[in-house]
């Protein structure tokens, strides 16, 4: 099939060139459809469209019909509200499969008249989440794209000769977008039009082609499974992946299950693509791109896929090699990625802070069998007390609902650890290494202890019940109430530290009297006196003026 | 409940690391994703694969509906005593 230039997709119908499957679409009906939205949005006066289209052929006519009507397309990560809200200032028409929305086939009038499109006036801007933790526009001429897509096929045009494309990913960010739809609309390859992010559907679309090529994420290709027909998939021409670091792992399983090493690219939405590698090996800048490194150790790239004079600074911290080759060593900034999705952690930090429960807050990544964020959140007054009233599950829950107004749904936190404050140091600072040290430590079981004082061989402590104590998760769901045994047990407890001849073994308990509940963030003064002639431990827990509880431990030598 | 059914509601909480949740918090008829629990693809991936392993069973990659036993946990017990029993 003969290579289109992306500025020429509309000049003329290309006879027995397809587009996509599944249902199958022809050049000339994705050119007659993109002239007659061309058109309908002329008429419309619609200069700037959003765009949020999960069948890509679709997307395919939105963007070229756009384009030939001389309109701007913002491609939106989401359909949420906020993100909505925030994007429609620079937005005249939503175009999207959600039913509130304007539909393709609403928005066709009679075709404008082929042409081709201009390099430069053209645009596409993506959204994403910068570093400040705001929502950053990316703006795209058809040139940058034109320059990428180019330098793909004379790379790996001639491999994948006629393979169709299937993908898992979406198509409204820059990797899904360049590598599923606008390379094989240029290279006249066949795309699979929605996005299958289940191995089992990848396998079975794949295997109905004769040839075919993935074009997948980390997220997908380090959950195979071993449940696949492997020799059947090793006909796949080439595997791409993108969006976040492949473990090495997976891609040696993929390769002793393939016959070839996936290929990884690595870019984002603001440079475009950067370098790729096979198997662990550094990184090949793409041909074309200048990539150094600035005084902080961070890629700086300029590349024909950027703007020409721009240079662009990421936050990837890097090693070069003589050769040009290079090594990532990770991000140096507070923006984490999980399963390919960035996430900026001040924004969430910022909006979990605009709750009324909420003083303060941190958020770090917790790595388990996928990685997902935890926070450490300083409860306001009102935040305490919805705790103390409505109990912990209410309360994570109406924050995660919350952030869920602000975030997709995987960047909520599924572990939250509770306090009065942020523990801080001497500089005001949280570092983050300490901030996960507290995120993986599991819920406490002690109090805290805030201060102590011997007179007349009493001792008198001062205690918080600290708001994340892991007894008060089934005492009570609703009102948390710590538990007479903890009680006991804690008095115990402290007084082995403290007093040395205490006898080791327990023999029951006398008076006891439990006066009034002890709930999450309580200061609490324990009184403990032993009385060594009659084996007792005597405790009293008070709450200021209120007597919490009392009673007399029995103590006895261990072979009594 | 079924043993079945609270072994998944269990293997669930551990597999995708949902700490405030209780076996009893999860309903059998619970939608898993979207409205309901809230799990997303990336859960779908990690509980095939944990719901594989744990009871020694392949999720059959040639069905067309296979990710429909994932609904909720009543269709998951089905789908796994189903494949135990094949």
């Amino acid at each position: 099939m003969s290579w289109l230039d992306l500025e020429q997709l509309l000049l003329t119908e290309q006879p027995a060139r397809p587009v996509s499957l599944a249902p199958s679409l022809q050049h000339g009906e994705l050119r007659e459809q993109a002239l007659r939205l061309a058109a309908g949005l002329q008429t419309r006066g619609v200069r700037r469209l959003a765009v949020h289209l999960e069948d890509t052929a679709d997307l395919a006519i939105a963007l070229l019909g756009a384009w030939r009507a001389g309109a701007k397309v913002l491609l939106p990560a989401d359909l949420q509200g906020q993100t909505r809200q925030r994007l429609n200032p620079h937005v005249d028409l939503w175009l999207s499969e959600h039913p509130g929305d304007a539909n393709l086939s609403s928005l066709l009038d009679e075709p404008l008249p082929g042409a081709i499109l201009a390099l430069d006036d053209c645009a596409l801007t993506l959204c994403t989440s910068g570093s400040s933790g705001e929502a950053k526009l990316i703006d795209k001429s058809l040139r940058q794209l034109g320059n990428e897509v180019r330098a793909l096929e004379h790379l790996w045009g001639a491999e994948l000769g006629q393979a169709c494309i299937v993908g898992s990913v979406a198509a409204q960010h820059i990797y899904g977008l360049l590598f599923r739809v606008l390379w094989p609309l240029c290279a006249g390859r066949v795309f699979v039009r929605r996005a299958q992010p289940f191995p089992e559907d990848l396998q079975r679309v794949s295997l109905e082609q004769p040839d075919f090529a993935w074009i997948a994420s980390p997220a997908l290709l380090k959950r195979m499974g071993d449940n696949l027909d492997w020799p059947a998939l090793s006909r796949v021409r080439r595997v791409f992946s993108s969006g976040g670091a492949l473990p090495l792992p997976a891609a040696r399983q993929l390769r002793d299950n393939l016959g070839q090493w996936p290929t990884e690219i690595f870019g984002s939405s603001e440079t475009g693509g950067i370098a790729w590698r096979q198997g662990g090996e550094l990184w090949r800048p793409f041909a074309g791109v200048r990539a150094s490194l600035n005084s902080a150790g961070a890629l700086r790239i300029e590349s024909p896929y950027l703007p020409s004079g721009q240079i662009e600074q990421t936050a990837d911290g890097a090693r070069f090699e003589a050769d040009g080759r290079f090594e990532l060593l990770g991000r140096l900034d507070r923006i984490v990625k999980l399963e390919e999705k960035r996430i900026s952690l001040p924004m969430l930090e910022q909006a979990l802070a605009s709750h009324p429960w909420v003083e303060d807050a941190r958020l770090g990544v917790i790595q388990a069998h996928r990685a997902y964020l935890g926070a450490l959140v300083a409860l306001s007054d009102a935040g305490l007390h919805a705790l103390r009233n409505q109990g912990r599950r209410t309360l994570t829950g109406q924050l995660r609902q919350h952030l869920g107004e602000h975030c997709a749904a995987l960047a909520l936190p599924r572990r939250w650890r509770l306090v009065r404050q942020l523990p801080l140091n001497a500089q005001g600072k949280l570092p983050q290494a300490e901030l996960e040290t507290q995120l993986y430590a599991p819920r406490t079981q002690q109090p805290q202890l805030l201060g102590q004082r011997e007179a007349d061989g009493q001792w008198h402590l001062e205690l918080e019940v600290p708001l994340d104590l892991a007894h008060f998760t089934g005492h009570f769901p609703q009102t948390p109430v710590l538990p007479g045994v903890v009680q006991i047990d804690w008095a115990q407890q402290l007084a082995r530290q403290l007093i040395a001849e205490l006898p080791p073994r327990f023999c029951g308990m006398e008076v006891l009297k439990f006066q009034q509940l002890v709930r999450p963030g309580d200061r609490l003064q324990l009184s403990l006196r032993f009385d060594a002639s009659r084996g007792k431990l005597y405790f009293a827990y008070r709450n200021g003026a209120a007597a919490c509880s009392s009673g007399r431990i029995l103590l006895a030598a261990a072979h009594a | 409940m079924s043993n079945l059914q609270l072994e998944i509601k269990n293997l669930i909480i551990d597999a995708l690391g949902l700490e405030d949740m209780a076996a009893e918090d999860i309903a059998a008829d619970l939608s898993l994703f979207g409205e309901g629990l809230g799990l997303d693809s990336v859960d779908a991936l990690e509980l095939g694969l944990a719901i594989q392993k744990r009871f020694g069973i392949k999720i059959d990659a040639d069905a067309k509906d296979t990710r429909k036993h994932f609904a909720n946990v009543t269709s998951l017990a089905a789908f796994v005593s189903s494949q135990q029993h094949a």
